[in-house]
């Protein structure tokens, strides 16, 4: 691992050039990216340049209640591109799912990098944070996973949440949450945090926020901390089935006429008008397919409470009264209710009306 | 639990109780309170003045000519809106998956409008309920009876309709806030349906049988 | 009988000497007696829509939105919400609905009298079907009940409920009504013992018009009915229904049912007053809780029914044109569509339409005891201005009705207008053409 002073990291415009990564490639990149965070084309040759100008950053990569999945997603979804280059770039200064060194060593090791960018390392965490009796449920080298992501914000120049469960809790944190899990941003105030929710994260959007941050700092969040550039549309509103949506048309079931038909899937469950992530545009796989294209409904995994929002095969909409008890004692009260107001109103009228006929005998 | 969870969760459940109990109080509450036992001799049967009543409830929603030179504009902007609004709440595809989902119905016979001809009636609608709203804030008797009932009523209505475009077209901000505002506004009037003017769904039927039938029996106009 | 003969005296009135609370307990208990799912329905129902102001003649001829129909019924439906809505607890708990007050009665005095003459023409507009000249009409009884009524009215109401008349005429009634005959050479059938048909008579005919007492008196002659007139029961208006009086109404009906049943008759016959028709057609039976042994016409239902029966000829009147308004309580309240209109066929009347006729005529602006309130004169002149105006452009030559009140109310509105129609009754133009 590099001992150099951070000053003395070569910028990114360096390590591309000594990869032999041409100018053109580069802005090509820089375009792409630009154009997924809906930057108007100007600002390409001007992101490209503060990117080219950034230093090369210190990456401590924190794993907490996490499945490894969000590390997978980001180390070997896509082919051998600039992506990966620029993923290569960044010093992941520790990681101990990556890394070759283990226990003290590997404990060492992340100290010293700390030490060496305090106060201008980014630090990603992968998982939810369990609190539940001092944070017991989870923790690393004696060290309970709370006390730990606290020692490493401390340093942190920003935080990046990668998954769902970084961000807001995820499975851990579903219900009944027996070990209290929680996201990033429950626990620290005091840093800038982007939450880069997903079961996994699209990588393009990890890489992409990673690199917006290198050009610009922290980008335009959303009130769940989301970059608006990825998350500010849902799922449904770039659907290419919500065409179908509008006219009414909709898959039954999975293997009838309209799934056939490629209509929509809203009724199947599809989480889709309440999800926000750029499924729908970036797809997967190096833009090969999405889940709503291969025939399943968005299961909304980039949302809070993804796991608690009812069943994945019933409609967004479903269960809003299952309770057919209630509106019937509903019913019966107001009979009842308006029979007694009657009765009462009937009573009052004859006490009322006891004297309206003394005008008679005037 | 989320804004949007609350807004259909809870408080859809206990709009729609509020609902259901209060209007069957209020509804029963009236027609429990006791019937006139009248001794005239009619010119009609029990029976043709209740055929009569029931061509009452039909024929009052069509205005006689000789009034329509008075009220004319007054009843299209009415029906205007009364017909954007049931074309947008029950055969607006949203509103059909909604209402089949509330229900727990599967009718497939359930047609629907195609979005985008929702989206003009839409904004068609607000644009005659707001007419009706300067109207009745101009016309000088309409603006005499107006109560808070007239002016809240309509609040609710436009905070509805406005919520309900914007989550359509996705102005003002997030989706799931937008659409929780548009069911909250719904469950506002669902509470409120009772205790308002918004009744007259339930009583234009009874009112304008009874005035038919009664009206009938001496053969007055109706 | 001794409070009788102080108010004939000119004493005050028993309710003149009420105190504001008690006013307002008895308009609220003639409110209440007037409780029930009817008139519930009817309140409940409105949505505030203003049309009923498109239908009143004296909002149309004012454009003053206080004359707004529903506005007027405002008192009655105030104590309902209060004390028999649904939710009346609330309403009375939160203060949401206040008690109907003595101010707000007074105010409500020149609403619910001089700028409604009961003509109904806003029940039939009313997209809700809102019986409103009944509510309005709920008003006046609570009125009444407080002692709030006009004065003008109560008068007349309490003096006819004890005399048979209204008012002091300078000769009573039946002598009048001799005179009448002698003066045409008439008959008179008075206070028969036995008669199959009760006829009454309008007293303003009695006292304006007495070509028309004529016509009457000859019309049944002609028919050879087995009639009388009861010197009892010889005033068909009912002034305490004007004046929304229960107890004052029902003891004026109870003349003429009890003279009635006294006859044995089958049949009274209402003469030209709307009013009184609707009085004796349709509340009497209500107001006095039973059914009448007896049938109740009008004149003109009871002469189209002599017509098809082929009892009654009539010849035919040369060219003229005439023009025939519709007297609201006998048309658009009382049920008598055609039978004016068979009798004007049978003359070969050319009669041309109003623009609202039938059941939409608009009223001669002096029904319902309006013609009798001076402080309405000024209202009723404006409404009346408009009536005249729709009567002209008929192109009429010729103006006919059915109603004395109404021919009242025209006769003033020509005289002030300086009009150039004379109004004329249907029943003395059946007279002069009825055939031997």
């Amino acid at each position: 691992m590099s001992i150099d002073n951070r000053k003395e990291r070569p910028t990114i415009g360096q390590i591309m050039d000594e990869n032999g990564v041409g100018r053109r490639r580069f802005l090509k990149y820089c375009a792409g990216i630009t154009a997924l965070m809906a930057m108007p084309p100007g600002m390409t040759a001007a992101f490209a340049q503060q990117l080219r100008a950034a230093r090369r950053p210190t990456i401590i990569y924190m794993p907490f209640q996490e499945c490894t999945g969000c590390l997978e997603s980001l180390t070997r979804s896509f082919a051998p591109s600039l992506e990966s280059l620029m993923f290569e770039t960044i010093s992941l200064d520790y990681n101990h799912t990556l890394q070759a060194a283990a226990g003290d060593a590997a404990e060492e090791a992340r100290h010293e990098a700390m030490e060496e960018a305090w106060g201008e390392y980014i630090l990603i965490c992968d998982g939810s944070i369990p609190t539940k009796m001092d944070g017991i449920y989870g923790t690393s080298a004696g060290h309970s996973f709370t006390d730990q992501l606290h020692e490493a914000a401390e340093g942190a120049a920003a935080i990046v949440a990668v998954g769902v469960c970084a961000s807001f809790g995820g499975v851990g944190a579903a219900y009944p949450n027996p070990t209290g899990a929680v996201g990033v941003s429950e626990i620290i105030k005091d840093k800038p945090i982007i939450n880069v929710p997903g079961c996994p994260p699209i990588p393009e959007v990890m890489t992409g926020t990673l690199v917006s941050f290198l050009a610009s700092g922290v980008p335009d969040l959303d009130n769940n901390l989301r970059p608006k550039a990825f998350f500010g549309n849902t799922i449904h509103d770039r659907c290419y089935r919500r065409r179908f949506y509008d006219r009414g048309l909709f898959a039954e079931s999975f293997d009838d006429e309209g799934a056939r038909n490629g209509w929509c899937l809203y009724k199947l469950g599809c989480r889709g008008p309440t999800t926000y992530n750029a499924c729908a545009t970036i797809k997967w796989n190096g833009g090969t397919s999405w889940p709503v294209e291969a025939g399943h409904g968005c299961l909304g995994c980039s949302e809070p409470e993804f796991w608690d929002q009812g069943g994945f095969y019933e409609p967004v909409t479903s269960k809003l009264f299952n309770d057919t008890g209630q509106i019937a004692a509903g019913a019966a009260a107001g009979v009842a209710v308006g029979a007694a107001a009657a009765v009462a109103a009937n009573r009052r009228k004859k006490k009322l009306s006891g004297t309206a006929d003394k005008e008679t005998s005037s | 639990m989320t804004l949007l969870e609350f807004s259909r969760g809870p408080m859809l459940h206990f709009a729609l109780f509020v609902f259901v109990f209060a209007v069957l109080w209020r509804l029963i509450s009236t027609f429990m309170l006791g019937w006139r036992k009248r001794k005239s001799e009619w010119r009609t049967t029990s029976g043709s003045s209740a055929v009569k009543g029931a061509i009452a409830v039909g024929n009052r929603s069509w205005p006689h000519p000789e009034f329509l030179e008075r009220t004319a504009f007054g009843e299209a902007v009415g029906y205007g809106y009364h017909i954007g609004l049931f074309a947008i709440i029950l055969l607006g595809a949203p509103h059909v998956i909604f209402w089949k989902n509330l229900f727990g119905i599967s009718a497939t016979w359930w047609p629907t409008i195609p979005s985008g001809i929702i989206h003009v009636i839409s904004v068609v609608t607000i644009f005659l309920l707001l007419i009706a709203t300067i109207r009745r804030y101009m016309h000088p008797p309409l603006r005499r009876i107006s109560n808070f009932d007239d002016w809240f009523t309509l609040v609710i209505l436009f905070g509805l309709m406005i919520s309900g475009v914007m989550a359509v077209f996705g102005l003002g901000g997030r989706y799931e806030i937008i659409l929780a505002v548009h069911i909250i506004s719904f469950n506002v009037l669902l509470i409120w349906f009772p205790f308002s003017k918004l009744m007259h769904a339930f009583y234009i039927l009874p009112a304008r049988f009874f005035i038919g039938y009664t009206h009938a029996k001496k053969g007055a106009s109706t | 009988m001794s409070t009788a003969t102080q108010n004939l005296s000119g004493a005050p009135a028993a309710e003149e000497r009420l105190s504001p609370s008690e006013r307002e307990e008895r308009a609220m208990s003639e409110f209440a007696h007037h409780f029930g799912a009817y008139t519930a329905t009817n309140l409940e129902s409105c949505i505030h829509c203003g049309m009923c102001a498109d239908a009143c003649h004296f909002y149309i001829a004012t454009e003053d939105p206080k004359y707004t129909p529903i506005l007027k019924a405002e008192p009655f439906k105030q104590a309902y919400r209060r004390e028999s809505g649904a939710f009346a607890p609330f309403y009375k708990l939160l203060g949401l609905k206040k008690k109907v007050t003595v101010d707000e009665l007074e105010e409500w005095q020149e609403l619910l009298f001089d700028s409604c003459s009961q003509c109904g023409r806003c029940s039939l507009i009313c997209p809700m079907g809102i019986e409103v000249a009944e509510m309005i009409e709920i008003g006046r009884r609570g009125m009444a009940a407080a002692g709030l009524a006009p004065k003008a009215l109560m008068d007349r109401a309490r003096h006819q409920a004890e005399t048979g008349q209204p008012e002091e005429s300078e000769k009573p009634y039946p002598e009048v009504l001799r005179e009448i005959g002698k003066e045409h050479d008439l008959e008179v059938k008075l206070d028969k013992d036995k008669a199959d048909i009760l006829v009454c008579l309008p007293r303003t005919d009695l006292d304006q018009n007495p070509e028309s007492v004529a016509a009457m008196i000859k019309i049944f002659d002609r028919l050879g009915a087995d009639y009388t007139f009861r010197s009892d029961a010889l005033i068909a208006e009912n002034y305490g229904y004007y004046a929304g009086s229960r107890g004052l109404q029902k003891r004026i009906t109870s003349r003429i049912t009890d003279a009635a049943k006294k006859l044995g008759a089958s049949l009274v016959i209402v003469p030209e007053c709307g009013h009184a028709y609707t009085a004796l057609r349709w509340q009497a039976a209500e107001i006095l809780g039973e059914r009448l042994p007896f049938r109740v016409r009008h004149v003109t239902e009871f002469l189209a029914e002599q017509l098809e029966a082929g009892k009654l000829k009539l010849s035919k009147v040369n060219g003229d044109t005439f023009a025939f308004h519709d007297p609201c309580q006998l048309v658009r309240k009382g049920g008598i569509m055609d039978a004016p209109r068979q009798l004007m066929d049978a003359m070969d009347v050319d009669l041309r339409e109003m623009h609202n006729k039938k059941g939409f005529s608009f009223c001669c602006g002096g029904g319902g005891g309006v013609n009798d309130l001076e402080s309405a004169k000024d209202l009723r002149n404006r409404a009346q201005t408009m009536k005249l105006r729709e009567i002209d452009d008929t192109g009429a030559k010729r103006f006919l009705t059915s109603c004395s009140d109404c021919r009242v109310s025209f006769n003033e509105a020509g005289e002030n207008q300086d009009w150039n129609k004379k109004t004329e009754s249907l029943i003395e133009l059946v007279a002069t053409q009825i055939k031997e």
